[in-house]
C-alpha cells in the first residue's frame, strides 16, 4: 500500500458559499475494487466494518435470505446483498457490496443544505459530519445509490466512510483487510481502474461475455468500483444502470438563493428609501371629528 | 381597545393574526438560515440546526391552522368590488401621500385585500410544497429537487410582500399598529386611511 498518510486534503465542502481552499501537494484518489466473482459470501467485511467503526450489533432474523440484514441502517454501513436469480436454468447468485460508492460528483454533498455536514476529500471519501448535520436527510433523496440512513435517535445520518480513520493513517479500509478471498483490492484509482481491467479480461476468459466494470460516469465515476459477471444485469445487482448527481439542479438552485438575497435586500432598502422620500402618513388632527 | 377610539379588530381577530405573525417570522428566519449558511447563527440560537429543523415544519402547521382561521374570519371582506378597483388604479398617488387623488377606502383597501389573498395562496402552496421536503425519504429525488425550487420561491415571494405589509403596518402609518394591538384606531386616523369604514362605524 504506497499510499501517503495524513492524505486528507478537502475538496469540496456541502453547501459552502466559498470553494475549499485549494491545495498544492500532489495526493492520488483511491479506490475499493470489488470483484464480485470472487466474493465468498462470508460477510467477513460486516463484521470488520462494524468492529472498526464500533457500531452496535443490531438483532438479525431468517427472512428467507442468505443476507444478513434487511436493509442498511445508521448502525449498519456496509450490507452484503444476495439476490437468487436464475439464468438459462442455472442458480446465479447475485451478490453486492452495498455501502457508500464515495462518488466523485456525490449527490448527497450537492443535495446537502448544511455547511460542512458533508466535505469530500481530494483522495475521493466522502464523509458526514455529524456534527453539523441538522437531519433534513436531502442526501437521502439526493443519493442515487439509496445510501445514507437516518437514526431516529439522533436526528443525524450515517454512512460508509470509508474507514477514513485507518485511511488517514495510510491502511487500507476494515473490509479490505478482512476479506479472506482478496474480492476487495483497494489502491489509486489508475492502479484500480488497471486491475479491472485484467480482471475484466479472466472473466471473458472465464466464459463471461458481459462482465462489466461499474465506475458509472453520471456521478462522475467511484472511489468504490466493481467487477460484475452479469454485466448485462446491474439492476439485480441492485445497481442503477444510469445514477445521476443532479449538480445543475443544485448550482441553479445556489443561483436562486443569490438572486433571492439580492431581492430580499432591495426589498428593505426600497421600504427604507420611500420612507426617506415621503415619510410617515397622519391625520393633520387626531381628535377631531366624530 | 382604547376610549374614545373605533375598534377595528376584535381579541379573536388579534390573536389568530398574531398566531399567524409569530409563526411566519420563525419559518422565516430559521428558512433564512437554512437558505444561507452565513445565517446559521440564527438556527444556534434557536437551539442548533437539528432543532431548527424540526421547528420549522410544526411552525408550518401551526402557521397554516392559523391561516385557515385567518382565511374564514376575514374572507367575507376580502372580495374586491369597483371602488378597490379604483383605488388599486390610483396606487401610485397613495405611494406618494398624495391624498387629494386616492380614491376613499372601505374597512380594507385593494392592497390589503390583495395582500390577504396573495398569503392565503402563497401559503397553500408553501405547505404543499413543504410536505416532501419534511419527508425525503419518502420522495424520490427529483420530485425533491422541484419542490426545493417550488418552496424557496414562494417563501421568497411571501417574505417579500410581508416587508411591505410590515412597513407599511408600522412606521408608515402611525396608529395602524394599535389597531392588531389592543384593537382600535383614532377617529382621525380611520377618516384619513378608511374614510368610508369611518362613515359606517362612526354613523355619518
Ligand atoms: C411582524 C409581522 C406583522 C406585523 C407587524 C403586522 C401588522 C399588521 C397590522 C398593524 C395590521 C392591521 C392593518 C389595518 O388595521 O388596516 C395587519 C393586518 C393584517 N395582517 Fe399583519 N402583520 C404582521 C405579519 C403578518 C403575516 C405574516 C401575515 C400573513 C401571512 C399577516 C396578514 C395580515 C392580514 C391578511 C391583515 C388584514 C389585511 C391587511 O391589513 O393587509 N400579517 N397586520
Ligand atoms: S453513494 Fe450516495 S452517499 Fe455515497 S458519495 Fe455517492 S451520493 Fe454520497
Amino acid at each position: 500500500m504506497n499510499l501517503p498518510a495524513n492524505n486528507l486534503a478537502i475538496k469540496r465542502i456541502s453547501a459552502s458559499a466559498e470553494p475549499a481552499t485549494p491545495g498544492i501537494r500532489e495526493m492520488p484518489e483511491i479506490a475499493k475494487l470489488v470483484d464480485i466473482s470472487r466474493c465468498i459470501g462470508c460477510k467477513a467485511c460486516e463484521i470488520a466494518c462494524k468492529e472498526w467503526n464500533d457500531l452496535k450489533v443490531e438483532p438479525t432474523y431468517n427472512f428467507g435470505s442468505y443476507q444478513s440484514h434487511v436493509d442498511l441502517s445508521p448502525d449498519t454501513w456496509l450490507l452484503m446483498r444476495f439476490n437468487e436469480l436464475e439464468i438459462d436454468g442455472n442458480l446465479n447468485w447475485f451478490i453486492t457490496k452495498d455501502a457508500c460508492l464515495h462518488c466523485e460528483e456525490p449527490g448527497c454533498l450537492y443535495a446537502c443544505p448544511a455547511e460542512g455536514a458533508i466535505v469530500q476529500y481530494e483522495n475521493g471519501i466522502v464523509d458526514f459530519n455529524q456534527e453539523n448535520c441538522i437531519g433534513c436527510q436531502y442526501c437521502v433523496a439526493g443519493c442515487p445509490f439509496d445510501i445514507p440512513r437516518f437514526s431516529k435517535e439522533t436526528r443525524r445520518v450515517y454512512k460508509c466512510n470509508m474507514c477514513i480513520d485507518r485511511v488517514e493513517a495510510g491502511l487500507e479500509p476494515a473490509c479490505v483487510k478482512t476479506c479472506p478471498t482478496n474480492a476487495i483490492a483497494y489502491g489509486t484509482k489508475d492502479d484500480m481502474l488497471a486491475l479491472a481491467d485484467q480482471k475484466l479480461t479472466i472473466l471473458n476468459n472465464r466464459g463471461f461475455a458481459k462482465a462489466a466494470i461499474y465506475d458509472p460516469e453520471g456521478v462522475g465515476g467511484t472511489h468504490m468500483m466493481y467487477v460484475v459477471p452479469h454485466g448485462d444485469h446491474l439492476p439485480d445487482y441492485g445497481l442503477p444502470e444510469k445514477p445521476v448527481a443532479q449538480q445543475g439542479a443544485m448550482a441553479a438552485l445556489a443561483v436562486f438563493k443569490r438572486i433571492g438575497a439580492y431581492m430580499f435586500g432591495a426589498g428593505i432598502l426600497a421600504t427604507a428609501l420611500h420612507y426617506l422620500a415621503v415619510g410617515p402618513e397622519s391625520p393633520d388632527s387626531d381628535n377631531g371629528g366624530g | 381597545m382604547r376610549k374614545n377610539e373605533l375598534e377595528r379588530f376584535n381579541y379573536g381577530q388579534r390573536v389568530v393574526h398574531w398566531v399567524v405573525a409569530l409563526s411566519f417570522l420563525l419559518l422565516m428566519f430559521t428558512g433564512l438560515a437554512f437558505s444561507y449558511p452565513s445565517l446559521t447563527w440564527i438556527n444556534t440560537l434557536l437551539g442548533g440546526g437539528a432543532a431548527a429543523r424540526v421547528i420549522h415544519p410544526w411552525a408550518g402547521i401551526v402557521f397554516s391552522v392559523g391561516l385557515v382561521f385567518m382565511f374564514f374570519m376575514w374572507v367575507k371582506s376580502m372580495f374586491l368590488n369597483k371602488g378597490d378597483r379604483e383605488w388599486l388604479a390610483a396606487i401610485k398617488a397613495y405611494a406618494r401621500h398624495d391624498r387629494e387623488r386616492i380614491p376613499p377606502a372601505g374597512k380594507y383597501n385593494g392592497g390589503q385585500k390583495i395582500f390577504f389573498w396573495l398569503q392565503i395562496l402563497l401559503g397553500i402552496f408553501l405547505l404543499l410544497s413543504g410536505i416532501p421536503l419534511w419527508f425525503p425519504e419518502v420522495y424520490g429525488s427529483g420530485l425533491l429537487v422541484t419542490m426545493r425550487f417550488l418552496h424557496f420561491v414562494l417563501a421568497l415571494g411571501a417574505g417579500l410582500f410581508l416587508i411591505i405589509h410590515v412597513y407599511l403596518g408600522t412606521i408608515a402609518y402611525p396608529g395602524t399598529l394599535g389597531a392588531m394591538l389592543w384593537g382600535s384606531v383614532t377617529r382621525g386616523w380611520a377618516r384619513l386611511h378608511h374614510p368610508l369604514w369611518y362613515k359606517e362605524k362612526a354613523g355619518h
